[in-house]
């Protein structure tokens, strides 16, 4: 085996690669140590930051490596194998790098560097350079080692892309890859064609420096604890945390905008596991971020800032191991495979709680005896087994040490906070932000729950989360427009609640005023009681919740928008709540078929009749539209079912409206999945998709015998003949040659009927089939419209009567060729989008604004 | 006592009341006979496609029924109506996940998951 020489393997730049891993881990783990050191020492700091800045260099090293491989198409690697080819637009080169997970891992590596970088020249001599630095470390440490590739024994550490194909697990055994030139015969997969979009460029990016900067607060948090310096390092963390609120906040919402446009989960947002995810951590780094602006304005809040910063990167550590260890199987569209690193995901994330948790308790003996504990059941679960019993004991010992070292040992205010303060309700709300993250995580978590406890609970529906975050939404939008009308320390109730009465009024009329008609008259969704009432509550307080914040702004602030970035973003936030609200509560499923018994013995979740049949060349009535399918167009890989829409005008004649092409595409690695498509109005979207179609083109099959049985018309110039899908009026008969001039010459006379077809949608069509008589033999010549499946054959002349006999042979695909479909109308779901750039932009007034207080 | 320790009671107060509620609640996977055997409530069920029975899709009489047979894990093959179109690729489907209720010997099914062949082990023809 070895002694087989491969031509035109080109080693070297891989061993290049494989080179920079290792000096990326190795580096790291220097700046980590030397980080550490300098802690204590100042004397180590210059080697720290050469040590950082190596590691720097090497991740970036590897980026270029990867990149030149995929550029120059070098198929003998398994990651440009795996995820490129040839044929691919070379746009599509950055979804190639980041589709597979080591590319991913290494965006996430990039963004910390950046971002690690960024950071030291701000803190530059600062007491925290050397501890926030030694924690970015760290995290660099672990994240290297998931691109190592290295086996220890039997376990293999990370997983190296810059392996040959011949070396892969799932390759090395294949015959063609023993042959001498197998690299001139390879070509390579290419990406799977449904991440070829713009959204697969712009939103993992996004979305990883979102994860990447929930690392900037909890590396101060830990660094804090560890210096036992509490009071000092919100104020420089507090622009970074809300960075990460815009930017996570960004990368999840282009998640759900793709979502909508591109995938057909029929909304915007399913609750899917991976969606979670990255919405969990978002939650806590929000609480983290307004724990910090109490600490800032007023002090105090020192557990929570600590406690939430660490918590939300330790939920996105949690999510890395939901979504890429393969334990949510069947739970989840998305599909991650496993890369057989579970183990070491596991063990991350547990490293990182315990060093957590172990820094939390701010006494030596709980440090002691918690780290003592920790080992012993370590060394417990080697000997013995009983890891789930094990790791719920060493779980309970977290929390229960943490609670027991929070009341006993750390800083706190020593007066009770004032009711009528700021303070005290921006932290419930911080609370409450908290507690949605937990049931959030908590019905996420239900595979890993059942894996741990053996149980076999189905994940929740999305309707189960609807329903539970809806009472906490609307304490929200009360907090969020309520607190800001609260000073801190003190405030006269009286006056809050003066200034508040006008504001609250106006919502709740408006709201009344929305609400009636929209739930309780027009109830056509069947609203439960419980959903009715929440509903209602929910559009009341989030309408007040954007009206107290403009109130706010333009009286309080005065109109001026610098100052003004959170009642902003607040807006913005209330904004997305309202959209998403009436665009899902309203929601209208337009294809509704009527055909059905009710299946009242199996609940409601069975009458939801959703589709509708579309047979080509009909024109069917669906909710307020008339809908037609026209046929199948393939492009690429991609089946378009044009299907035109009418309303009906004056005179009832249906005017055309707009055209809608769902698709189906054919991907060769995924099988076939449907891509919606959405007519956007201003105060409303509809929305489609194909959720079965005949996929065969069927062009030379049935154009050859594929006719159903000849019908006969007999008729005159001006009649009509009716087919299926179109009138055809015989136009005029022309001949090529008066009878006189036949009948002297003896030669051929060609009569031509011209036939025009007017199809529903005022479309023409022409025909010229030909009666022949040569030589007094009568041979017709069919003429066919191929675009409507139509063939005539003009075969008879009836002088006497001056009338022509005309036969029509329609295709069969006429009758055959459908498509199932579902559409839905959402409404107002421009709201919730509108609220996601006002969000955006009153986040980023906000960061820029701390930002600038921070440097005067 | 103070404000927040009420808040904390709170939180633990409700963080109870949801496990609590959802353990009750959420449906649960489960084979056919144990489906059967309370047609009220809602299950996943896990199986392969018998693909020697039937499939039966009229999208003329009903778009929204498509009915098959699957077998579940313990072997045993029920008549299945999927109250939805039929889906895609359904063919070639290696495990299916059914959500629904089981009633007189036929599992009404309101949702499907499938899980289709993974193509990365199909790195041979890849290779050719």
């Amino acid at each position: 085996m070895d002694t087989i020489k491969y031509i035109g393997e080109r080693v070297l730049i891989g061993q290049l690669g494989h080179g920079f891993v290792i000096l990326s881990f190795v580096a790291a783990f220097l700046a980590f140590i030397s980080f550490y050191l300098a802690n204590k020492n100042n004397t180590l700091l210059n080697f720290a930051r050469l040590a950082f800045k190596t590691h720097s260099i090497a991740v970036v090293g590897i980026i270029v490596v990867l990149f030149i491989m995929l550029l120059n198409h070098y198929f003998e690697y398994q990651y440009v194998f795996q995820h490129s080819n040839r044929e691919m637009d070379m746009k599509y080169i950055l979804s190639c790098f980041w589709e597979g997970q080591e590319g991913s891992f290494l965006l996430w590596t990039f963004w910390n560097v950046v971002l690690g970088l960024i950071l030291n020249k701000q803190l530059k001599n600062s007491e925290w350079e050397a501890p926030v630095l030694m924690i970015f470390a760290l995290v660099q440490v672990f994240l290297a080692s998931m691109l190592l590739g290295i086996y220890i024994g039997d376990y293999k550490i990370g997983s190296n892309p810059f392996l040959l194909l011949r070396e892969h697990q799932d390759y090395f055994n294949i015959p063609v890859l023993q042959n001498p030139d197998y690299v001139s015969k390879l070509q390579g997969r290419g990406l799977n064609p449904l991440l070829m979009n713009y959204w697969m460029t712009i939103h993992p990016p996004t979305l990883f420096l979102g994860f990447s900067s929930t690392l900037v607060p909890f590396a101060f948090a830990v660094a804090a604890l560890y210096n036992k310096q509490y009071q000092t390092w919100q104020k420089i963390a507090l622009p970074w945390t809300f960075f990460s609120v815009l930017v996570l906040g960004i990368g999840i919402l282009m998640g759900g905008a793709w979502a909508y446009e591109a995938l057909s989960f029929g909304g915007f947002w399913a609750w899917d596991p991976v969606e979670n995810s990255s919405l969990v951590p978002w939650l806590v780094i929000v609480a983290a971020g307004h724990t910090m602006i109490i600490n800032k304005n007023k002090g105090g809040s020192l557990f929570t800032t600590h406690f939430l910063s660490i918590t939300s990167f330790l939920l996105v550590l949690y999510s890395t191991f939901l979504t890429r260890s393969g334990v949510l199987g069947n739970a989840s569209v998305h599909a991650f495979t496993d890369l057989g690193m579970t183990g070491q995901l596991v063990l991350y994330v547990l490293t990182f709680v315990f060093i957590s948790v172990a820094l939390l308790l701010n006494n030596s003996l709980l440090k002691v005896t918690y780290v003592v504990i920790s080992l012993l059941l370590w060394f417990a679960t080697f000997l013995y087994g009983y890891k789930k019993i094990m790791l719920g004991v060493w779980g309970a010992t977290s929390i229960g040490l943490t609670v027991f070292a929070y009341y006993k040992y750390f800083p706190k205010e020593k007066d009770e906070e004032e009711l009528y303060s700021r303070e005290f309700w921006m932290f419930v709300g911080s609370i409450l932000f908290l507690l949605t993250s937990l049931i959030i995580t908590y019905f996420t978590s239900v595979p890993v729950i059942n894996k741990l406890f053996g149980t076999d609970k189905a994940p929740p529906k999305p309707f189960v989360y609807n329903e539970w975050m809806l009472p906490f939404t609307v304490l929200l939008m009360i907090l969020i427009a309520a607190t800001q009308f609260l000073k801190y320390k003190k405030t006269n109730a009286k006056d809050f609640y003066k200034r508040l009465l006008k504001t609250f009024a106006i919502s709740l009329l408006f709201g009344l005023a929305c609400c009636i008609p929209l739930y309780f008259i027009n109830n056509t969704n069947e609203i439960s009681n419980y959903n009715l009432i929440f509903y209602t509550l929910l559009f009341t307080t989030s309408l007040f919740c954007v009206f107290a914040n403009i109130d706010y702004w333009v009286i309080v602030l005065k109109g001026k928008t610098k100052k003004a970035g959170a009642s902003i973003a607040h807006i913005g936030f209330a904004l997305i709540i309202l959209g998403a609200l009436i665009s899902t509560s309203k929601k209208v499923t337009l294809s509704k078929n009527t055909s059905n018994q009710k299946l009242s013995t199996l609940g409601s979740d069975f009458d939801d009749r959703k589709s509708i049949l579309l047979k080509q060349g009909d024109t069917l009535p669906m909710g307020p539209y008339l809908v037609a399918y026209k046929g199948k167009r393939k492009e690429g890989i991609n089946y378009m079912f044009d299907v035109e829409y009418f309303k009906l005008g004056k005179d009832n004649k249906p005017e055309y409206e707009f055209t809608l092409s769902p698709r189906v595409q054919d991907n060769p690695r995924m099988g076939r999945s449907p891509e919606p498509d959405t007519k956007h109005y201003l105060n409303r979207d509809v929305y489609t998709h194909v959720t079965y179609g005949v996929m065969e083109m069927d062009t030379t099959k049935t154009f050859l015998n594929g006719y159903s049985d000849a019908k006969n018309y007999v008729g005159h110039v001006g009649d009509t003949i009716i087919a299926s899908n179109a009138l055809v009026v015989i136009d005029s008969i022309r001949a090529n040659k008066t009878q006189e001039e036949y009948l002297k010459n003896d030669s051929t006379l060609i009569v031509t009927a011209v036939l025009k077809a007017i199809t529903s949608q005022s479309k023409i069509y022409y025909a010229h089939p030909e009666y022949i008589i040569k030589n007094n033999v009568v041979i017709p010549k069919e003429d066919t419209i191929s675009a409507l499946g139509l063939k005539f054959v003009f075969w008879k002349i009836n002088p006497q009567e001056g009338s022509v006999e005309i036969t029509l042979s329609e295709k069969n695909s006429n009758t055959k060729d459908f498509i199932v479909m579902e559409a839905y109308l959402f409404p107002h779901i421009n709201i919730l989008w509108i609220g996601c750039i006002i969000m955006a932009i009153g986040t980023g007034i906000a960061v820029r604004e701390r930002l600038k207080v921070l440097k005067t | 006592m103070k404000k927040l320790h009420i808040i904390g009671l709170l939180i633990i107060a409700i963080a109870i009341g949801v496990i609590f509620i959802s353990l009750n609640n959420t449906s649960s996977y489960a084979d056919f006979s144990k489906a059967a055997s309370s047609p009220e409530d809602e299950f996943h069920v896990v199986g392969k496609l018998d693909k020697t029975q039937p499939q039966i899709y009229d999208p003329q009489v009903n778009p929204d029924e498509f009915t098959f047979s699957m077998t579940d894990n313990k072997g045993l093959t029920k008549q299945v109506v999927l109250h939805k179109s039929k889906p895609q690729d359904f063919e070639k489907s290696e495990q299916i996940v059914l959500i629904g209720k089981m009633q007189s010997d036929v599992f009404h099914a309101n949702d499907i998951l499938m899980k289709c062949p993974s193509k990365y082990n199909e790195a041979q023809n890849q290779v050719n």
